[in-house]
């Protein structure tokens, strides 16, 4: 079974037009959205919420910057900082060009940084582009995939 | 058996004059005599030697005897009446009741009474045969005297009054007034005079011709005379019983002996009789009014008391106008202080203000030159020492740390070093004020030499006769200039003042500006993080929605694509492009303000492929059928953000193709140059160009000067220019005429401004 995609997003009408995008990437992964960075990180490591989930790590997360409560980057953070989920590749998809957010994102390992376009036609290329590249044809990291499967 | 009490060592040196024991000479000079009474009884214990010529008998016949018998009733009477009522005091008292005949020849004596230890010593002068006239003509002299002397503008000029006064009231050759400088050096102020002796107006002498001792006679006895400089003084015989007791105290007598140096020294000015009158200002010695005639001369005893009752009036008069000069003084001080601190106010820093009023800057403490130390920096202006000695003098208070103001009319005497050329024709004479806590900041007068300065009006040692004595006005002269050798004119206490307060004042306004500084920097950091968080939740919250609109309106087209009217099909597009635009304004003016906020990384660029590059990427998107005709010329090298620099050139050339748009044959030309400091770039088209009017606009955010509809853009791009120039330490300008094209430049220093803009971004 693939791995899902995970998408870390507050606003329910980028959560929409995410999940349009994905739809017509012809991507078979599922799709788990999560509203913010308590959330993401319970998902991650099977609490809260998700303390009943199927074992396993996605195989990429969509990470919006600017979310409630625990924010993108301090997610990021702790992703990278943490052995078993440091290599899910991340992706932070924002609206923001701010290269201080910039900055903190590489210096935490991002894997990527996409800032949202304004036009439809873009971001759908963009997300269509992304999932296929992690999803797909990225090879995931040696790790807890092989090891659970 | 009677004897002499002292005697006078003979020809004693120069050097020796303040040992001298002036107030006991025990000698008295002969125009009057002198009797010692002893107390309470009143006996005769001390006669002058002279008695014999006055009185009846011989001196041994007065020793021992009662006044009664000596002087007679009446004066006896009035003697012990003043002793009893207590009028007998240290000074002397004229008995004016007793002014009675005594004596052989039956002569009017003025009888002038005193106590000195446990005598009364009872002085007597012939009264002049006129003395009743005498009186009435002095009364109105004096009376006129009073109020001329009220009317004259300054001290010297009431000094001069006095003198002309005095001299028609006795009648003398030349009445001189002296004041005393400091250190007791002093200099003629006034004279008036006939011919017979010349002129000593602006002479100067030393401390020493008038030693502390006789300044202190000075002050206890206003009057002193010798109405002649040739007498044969006369000794004060003693019973053996007084003898024993010590010399008699003269301090106080009127006609007390003079030092024979005194007396060398009148010889040798050729006077022949000479009377002082001392000028008193809160009970020192401020001067000497000097009266001096070539013949002897005896002052009677009347016009004396005139003369030290017009002494007094003129010691208060100048005491006033001196206060008030000092008062004058302070406000044209002041006045000056306030002018430089208006002055101060309008320039952007102190120095500024201070050094665009020289004048007032050289008011402040009469200075003859001035410098500003600041921070290492040196100001000068006037007359001033060399730099190198500006910095000496600056190294040498840093060192003493001697307090907010350094006094001194002696530099060469104070700062080791000092005393060379270098310094005492500008420096002799230093009034510092310390402008700063922190560093090395003070504000410097100078003042010359004082024998640079002095005026002689005619020097006074050709008129002074030659003599051989050893004191004489010449040798004073010598002497004098050996003791301002070095030296300046003093600073007046107003003036030390002035500099204080000026120093002061400009410590607060540094404190202050430092503070108002702080304060806004404060302020600046408060409003830019402000503003970051702003752009921070602009460029996350403001796009959203713009990007839910495209979104939303694309997924409905799509879903009604078939369904919908042309109109329909319009209004969707005009939904979706309007929301795209304002997205991109969005884009472009988090851009902007982040080209005012991030940091540059210089690097070496090559603007002349940079340039290549950007026409070649923009060539792409120009519509197929124009034709532009590309003039790139070889353009420098510079160092800069290669992001910004790139942006800066693609808005400029964009904007060229932009405005050509509507001309048949686009001719656009980039040329560059370094030149001087800089590198600077032309962007020349041929378009629609702008009226000169509207230049400023130009650089504006969101400024345009065409309609939409022919000039598509957000109106950000020659702003984005600006910034990125400014941020450069650069430049950016345009020049344009309607119709006729337009050249926008920009110019790059060679070296970007000490990375501080790129570590400090500035504010937006």
């Amino acid at each position: 079974m693939l791995k899902p995609i995970l998408l870390v997003e507050d606003n329910p009408k980028d959560v929409e037009l995410s999940l349009v995008a994905l739809s017509r990437s012809q991507l078979a992964n599922d799709v788990v959205v999560v509203r913010d960075g308590v959330e993401a990180m319970d998902y991650l490591r099977c609490a809260g919420g998700f303390a009943s989930r199927p074992q396993g790590n996605p195989a990429v997360v969509l990470l919006d910057l600017k979310l409630p409560r625990v924010d993108g980057l301090q997610v990021l953070e702790q992703i990278k900082g943490d052995p078993d989920l440091q290599a899910i590749p991340v992706v932070v998809l924002t609206a923001s060009r701010e290269e201080k957010d910039l900055l903190r994102s590489y210096k935490n390992g991002v894997n990527a940084y996409v800032v949202k376009p304004v036009s439809f036609k873009a971001f759908i290329t963009a997300i269509q582009e992304l999932g296929a590249f992690w999803a797909l044809l990225n090879e995931p990291p040696p790790g807890s995939f092989r090891a659970k499967r | 058996m009677a004897f002499t009490e002292s005697q006078w060592a003979s020809g004693p040196e120069l050097a020796t004059c303040e040992r001298e024991p002036i107030h006991a000479p025990g000698t008295i000079q002969p125009h009057g005599f002198l009797l010692a009474l002893d107390l309470p009884g009143l006996s005769v214990s001390r006669a002058s030697a002279n008695v014999a010529g006055w009185l009846d008998g011989p001196v041994a016949g007065v020793l021992g005897r009662p006044v009664e018998s000596v002087l007679g009733e009446a004066v006896a009477g009035r003697l012990r009446e003043a002793l009893a009522d207590g009028s007998i005091e240290r000074s002397p008292v004229t008995l004016s009741a007793a002014r009675v005949a005594a004596g052989a020849g039956g002569r009017a004596f003025e009888v002038i009474a005193h106590r000195s230890g446990g005598s009364v010593i009872v002085e007597l002068e012939p009264t002049p045969e006129d003395e009743a006239e005498l009186s009435r003509r002095l009364h109105p002299l004096v009376r006129s005297f009073l109020a001329r002397i009220e009317r004259e503008p300054t001290a010297v000029a009431a000094c001069q009054a006095a003198s002309a006064e005095i001299r028609r009231i006795t009648g003398v050759d030349r009445v001189l007034v002296y004041q005393f400088g400091e250190d007791w050096h002093g200099r003629v102020i006034a004279e008036d005079r006939n011919d017979v002796l010349p002129s000593y107006l602006g002479l100067k002498f030393p401390a020493t011709d008038i030693p502390e001792q006789a300044r202190a006679l000075y002050r206890a006895n206003r009057i002193r005379l010798i109405p002649d400089a040739g007498y044969e003084p006369v000794p004060i015989l003693a019973a053996d019983r007084a003898a024993a007791a010590g010399p008699l105290d003269l301090s106080f007598s009127t006609l007390r002996s003079v030092s024979p140096l005194h007396v060398e020294y009148m010889r040798n000015m050729g006077t022949g009789s000479s009377m002082s009158i001392s000028i008193l200002l809160d009970g020192e010695l401020w001067g000497l009014i000097s009266l001096h005639n070539r013949e002897p001369h005896l002052v009677p005893f009347e016009v004396r008391t005139a003369c030290d009752f017009l002494g007094q009036v003129l010691a208060i008069q100048v005491g006033a106008k001196l206060q008030k000069a000092e008062f004058d003084h302070r406000i044209g001080r002041q006045a000056a202080i306030n002018r430089l601190l208006a002055a101060m106010s309008r320039a952007d820093d102190f120095v500024a203000g201070l050094v665009a009023e020289p004048e007032d800057l050289l008011a402040v403490a009469e200075a003859a030159g001035a410098a500003i130390y600041n921070d290492g920096h040196c100001f000068r202006v006037g007359a001033t020492p060399g730099e190198a000695e500006v910095d000496a003098i600056v190294d040498w208070l840093a060192a003493e740390n001697r307090g907010n103001v350094v006094a001194t009319e002696s530099l060469a005497g104070a700062m080791p070093g000092a005393d060379g050329d270098a310094f005492k024709d500008a420096a002799s004479g230093l009034l510092a004020a310390s402008i700063s806590q922190l560093h090395r900041g003070y504000l410097l007068w100078f003042r010359p030499e004082v024998l640079r300065t002095e005026s002689w009006g005619g020097d006074p040692r050709k008129n002074a006769p030659a003599g051989d004595g050893r004191i004489h006005p010449r040798r004073s002269f010598e002497a004098w200039k050996e003791t301002v050798r070095l030296k300046s004119a003093p600073w007046r206490p107003s003036e030390v003042e002035a500099a204080s307060d000026l120093g002061k004042a400009i410590l607060e306004i540094v404190l202050r500006r430092a503070e108002e500084r702080a304060q806004l920097s404060a302020e600046l950091e408060r409003s830019n993080r402000e503003l970051e968080a702003f752009s921070y939740s602009v460029s996350h919250d403001l796009r959203a929605p713009f990007r839910h609109i495209i979104g939303y309106a694309e997924l409905l087209r799509e879903e009604e694509e078939g369904r919908l009217g042309p109109e329909s099909r319009r209004y969707l597009a005009t939904i979706i492009e309007s929301a795209q635009f304002a997205g991109t304004l969005v884009d472009n003016l988090l851009a902007f303000s982040r080209m005012g906020r991030t940091s540059i990384h210089p690097v070496p660029i090559n603007m002349d492929s940079l340039t290549r590059e950007v026409v070649r990427e923009l060539q792409v998107e120009v519509d197929a059928s124009r034709t532009i005709d590309w003039r790139i010329g070889e353009l420098p090298e510079v160092e800069g953000d290669l992001m910004m620099l790139r942006l800066a050139m693609t808005n400029l050339i964009s904007n060229a193709i932009k405005y050509t748009r509507k001309v048949d044959r686009a001719v656009i030309e980039v040329e560059g140059s370094a030149q001087g400091g800089e590198a600077v770039f032309h962007v020349r088209d041929n378009g629609i160009g702008f009226d000169m009017r509207h230049v400023d606009k130009l650089f504006g955010v969101f400024q345009r000067l065409h309609r939409m509809e022919e000039f598509e853009g957000t109106g950000i791009g020659l702003a984005n220019v600006r910034r990125i120039m400014s941020r450069h330490g650069g430049r950016a300008w345009g020049r344009g005429e309607p119709n006729r094209g337009a050249t926008f430049s920009i110019a790059l220093p060679k070296h970007l401004p000490g990375g501080k803009s790129a570590e400090n971004p500035e504010a937006p």
